[in-house]
C-alpha cells in the first residue's frame, strides 16, 4: 500500500520534471513570441472589424481622414453606426510611414557600416569601447527627447541652412526631383527621417560592428595578400561576409522606423489628408496619427474613429510584418550565392 | 613498407626533374641571381622570440622547401617576406628582408605591388565570400589586370591549372564554402595564380588533397618554374624530394641547415637535420 503511494508519488514528480525538462521550457518560450503576435493582430481585428467593414477598400487609397460631424445623430451603413459625413483614407499615412522610415534607413545604413569599420579597424581599443558606450547611450534614449529635440532645435537648423543647399544641388531628375521646391519650416518628412535615421543608427551600428568583428582574420588577410588595400579588402572580402548579418540589422532598424510614433509625430507636422508635394514638406504616418488623434477619436460616440485607429495599427502590423518576410526572402536569395552556411543573421 | 616503396618511386621521378637543373639552382654554388634574401632576420611578437638571425637566399625560378618540426617558424618566416606581419599585434623584427636586392621595407617599396608580385597561399584555405568564378578572378579584377570580357576565360583557365574545372564547372556561381577543404585550398591556389605572381608562398599547399591532386599541384609548380619562384612549406619530406631544388630546415626558430635538397637528405651535416630527415623527429 504504501509502496504504490511512494511509486505514484515518484511517477508524479518524474510527470512534473518531465514537463518542465529543459526541452519542454524551451519549447514553450520559443512559442511565446509567434503566439503573442497571432494574439495581437487577432484583438486588433477584432477591434478594428467595424472599421474594415465601413472604410472599406477605401482605407488603402483614398486620401481624405474626415471623423463626420460628432454633434449630429449617427446614421448606421452597412450595419455599421457612424457619424454623418465620416470617411477615413490610410494612403497618405501609409505612404508617410513607407517614406520617412525608407529615407531613414537611406541615410543610417552607409553611417552605421562606416562608423563601425571605424569603430573595428582604425580606433584603438580605449576609444572603440567609449563608441561603443556612447552608441548605447543613444539607443536607451527616449524617443520623445529625439522629438522635442528634432521639434525645437534640429528642423529650424535644417529649414534656414540645410534645406535650401539640398534643394539647389540636387538634379532635377526622378526621385531626386522629390528633393527640390519650398523647403518649407523644418516640420516634415525629411526632418523626420533625419531624427528617426539618428534613432536607428545605434542599432545598425552595433550590430555592424558586432559583425565586422566575427569576419575571420584570415579571410581578410586572402584580401591583403593579393595586394588589396584596405579598402578594397573590407568591399570585396569583409562587407560580403557581413551582408546576410546586414540585412537584419537593416530590418531591425526599418523596424523601429516604421513603428516610431512620439518622435514623429513632434517632427513631422502631423497634417493628416494629403501628401507632401515634397521631402520638406509635413507629413504624418501610422504610428504618428494613432497617438495624434486618440483624443478626438475618443469624442466619437459611435466608436467608428477608434476603431478606425485600430484598423490603422492592423496596417501597421502588417507592413512590419511583410517587410521582415522579405527581408527573410532577400536573406535566403543572398546567401544562397556565395555566403557560409549559417553565417550571418 | 608500401609507403616506403611509394617514396622510392616518387623520389626518382623528382631526381629526374632536379637532374637536369640541378647545378643551375644550388644554392651553395651559385648566388649569383637571388630573387629573395633574408639577412639576420630575427622577429617575434611581444616578448617572444619566434626566428632567430635567418640568412636564406633563393635563386630566381627555383623551388625551395621549408621543413621543420611544428612551430619552428615556417609560417612565420614565409608570412614575413610579403610583410603580412607588420599588422599582427607586438610584431618586431630586426635584419632585413631583400627582393630583387632592395629591402622590403625600404620606403620606396611599394606594399601593395610587392605583394602582387610575391602570391600567397595560407596553410587553411580562405575563400571570399563571393561565387567559385569570382573568387579565382577577385584579384584580377581589382587590380584591372584584363578586360571584363576575358574574366570567365581567365577563371576558366586557373581552375583548369589547379585541376578543379571538372568539378567545379557546373556550379561557378556556387558559394566556394560549399568545396571541400582540398578543393577550398585549390580555388585559393588558382586566385593567386590569376594575378600572375613573380614568387608563390605555399604553406602547406597539399596538406589537404588527396594523392592524385598532390600530384597534379606538384607537377603544375614543376611547370611553373622557373618563370615562378616558388617557397613552399610541406611536412611531407617526400614531396620536398621530389620537387624542390633546395631545402631548408628550420628547428626552434633557426634556420638550422639550407641547401641542395639531395645533400640535406642523403648527407645533412646537422645531428638535428639527420633525425628529423630520417623521421625520428616528430
Ligand atoms: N601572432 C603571434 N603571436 C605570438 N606568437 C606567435 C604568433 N604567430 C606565431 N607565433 C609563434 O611562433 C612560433 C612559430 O609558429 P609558426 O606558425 O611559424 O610555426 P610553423 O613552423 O608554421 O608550424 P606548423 O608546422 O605547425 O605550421 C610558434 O611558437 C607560435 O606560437
Ligand atoms: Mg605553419
Amino acid at each position: 500500500m504504501s509502496q504504490t503511494t511512494t511509486i505514484r508519488g515518484n511517477n508524479q514528480r518524474k510527470l512534473l520534471k518531465g514537463l518542465l525538462s529543459v526541452r519542454n521550457i524551451s519549447r514553450i518560450t520559443a512559442l511565446i513570441p509567434p503566439a503573442a503576435l497571432v494574439f495581437v493582430t487577432a484583438i486588433l481585428f477584432v477591434e478594428a472589424l467595424p472599421a474594415i467593414k465601413y472604410n472599406g477598400l477605401g482605407f488603402l487609397n483614398h486620401t481624405q481622414w474626415r471623423p463626420g460631424n460628432f454633434y449630429v445623430n449617427p446614421v448606421t451603413t452597412n450595419g455599421v453606426s457612424h457619424p454623418v459625413g465620416a470617411s477615413y483614407g490610410a494612403l497618405p499615412l501609409i505612404l508617410g510611414t513607407i517614406e520617412s522610415a525608407v529615407l531613414a534607413l537611406v541615410i543610417a545604413v552607409p553611417i552605421s557600416i562606416g562608423a563601425a569599420l571605424v569603430i573595428v579597424q582604425k580606433l584603438p581599443d580605449r576609444f572603440s569601447q567609449g563608441v561603443g558606450l556612447f552608441l548605447e547611450i543613444l539607443a536607451g534614449i527616449p524617443s520623445v527627447i529625439f522629438g522635442l529635440w528634432g521639434t525645437l532645435t534640429l528642423g529650424p537648423i535644417l529649414a534656414r541652412d540645410v534645406f535650401p543647399y539640398i534643394s539647389r544641388i540636387v538634379p532635377n531628375i526622378p526621385i531626386f526631383n522629390f528633393f527640390k521646391g519650398n523647403t518649407g519650416h523644418g516640420e516634415g518628412l525629411l526632418t523626420s527621417g533625419i531624427v528617426l535615421a539618428i534613432m536607428v543608427i545605434p542599432i545598425i551600428a552595433s550590430t555592424s560592428r558586432d559583425l565586422l568583428r566575427q569576419v575571420p582574420r584570415l579571410t581578410k588577410e586572402g584580401g591583403t595578400a593579393l595586394g588589396f588595400t584596405d579598402w578594397e579588402t573590407n568591399k570585396l572580402v569583409a562587407l560580403p561576409w557581413i551582408r546576410t548579418g546586414m540585412i537584419g540589422a537593416s530590418v531591425l532598424g526599418l523596424a523601429r522606423a516604421l513603428g516610431e510614433t512620439m518622435a514623429v509625430a513632434m517632427t513631422s507636422g502631423a497634417v493628416l489628408g494629403a501628401n507632401p508635394s515634397n521631402a520638406f514638406l509635413p507629413m504624418t504616418t501610422i504610428a504618428a496619427t494613432i497617438v495624434s488623434q486618440l483624443d478626438s477619436a475618443l469624442t466619437d460616440a459611435t466608436g467608428l474613429a477608434t476603431r478606425t485607429l485600430a484598423e490603422g495599427a492592423l496596417l501597421l502590423t502588417v507592413i512590419t510584418l511583410v517587410t521582415n518576410i522579405a527581408a527573410r526572402l532577400l536573406v535566403r536569395k543572398v546567401s544562397s550565392t556565395a555566403l557560409p552556411i549559417g553565417r550571418g543573421i | 613498407m608500401m609507403e616506403w616503396k611509394e617514396d622510392t618511386d616518387m623520389q626518382s621521378f623528382g631526381d629526374l626533374h632536379q637532374n637536369a637543373r640541378f647545378s643551375e639552382f644550388n644554392v651553395e654554388k651559385d648566388s649569383s641571381d637571388l630573387i629573395i634574401a633574408t639577412r639576420g632576420l630575427t622577429l617575434g611578437f611581444g616578448q617572444k622570440t619566434v626566428l632567430s638571425d635567418i640568412n636564406l637566399s633563393v635563386i630566381r625560378g627555383s623551388i625551395t622547401a621549408l621543413i621543420g618540426p611544428s612551430g619552428s617558424g615556417k609560417t612565420t618566416f614565409l608570412r614575413s617576406l610579403n610583410r603580412m606581419n607588420d599588422n599582427v599585434k607586438g610584431y618586431w623584427r630586426k635584419g632585413d628582408v631583400l627582393f630583387n636586392s632592395s629591402s622590403i621595407w625600404s620606403p620606396d617599396t611599394d606594399l601593395l605591388a610587392l605583394r602582387r608580385r610575391m602570391g600567397m597561399l595560407f596553410q587553411r584555405a580562405n575563400p571570399f565570400p563571393m561565387s567559385i568564378e569570382h573568387n579565382v578572378v577577385a584579384g584580377v579584377k581589382a587590380h584591372n589586370i584584363a578586360k571584363k570580357s576575358q574574366l570567365k576565360q581567365i577563371a576558366r583557365l586557373r581552375l583548369e591549372e589547379v585541376g578543379l574545372w571538372g568539378a567545379v564547372e557546373n556550379r561557378l556561381h556556387d558559394s566556394p564554402f560549399r568545396l571541400s577543404g582540398g578543393q577550398q585550398q585549390l580555388l585559393c591556389l588558382a586566385r593567386a595564380l590569376a594575378i600572375g605572381p613573380d614568387v608563390l608562398l605555399l604553406d602547406e599547399p597539399t596538406s589537404a588533397l588527396d594523392p592524385i591532386s598532390i600530384e597534379a599541384v606538384e607537377n603544375l609548380i614543376l611547370d611553373l618554374s622557373p618563370a615562378i619562384s616558388f617557397i613552399v612549406v610541406t611536412h611531407n619530406l617526400a614531396q620536398a624530394r621530389r620537387i624542390s631544388h633546395n631545402t631548408a630546415f628550420f628547428y626552434e626558430g633557426q634556420l638550422k641547415e639550407y641547401g641542395p635538397t639531395k645533400r640535406i637528405f642523403n648527407d645533412p651535416s646537422h645531428p638535428e637535420t639527420q633525425r628529423y630527415v630520417s623521421g625520428r623527429m616528430g
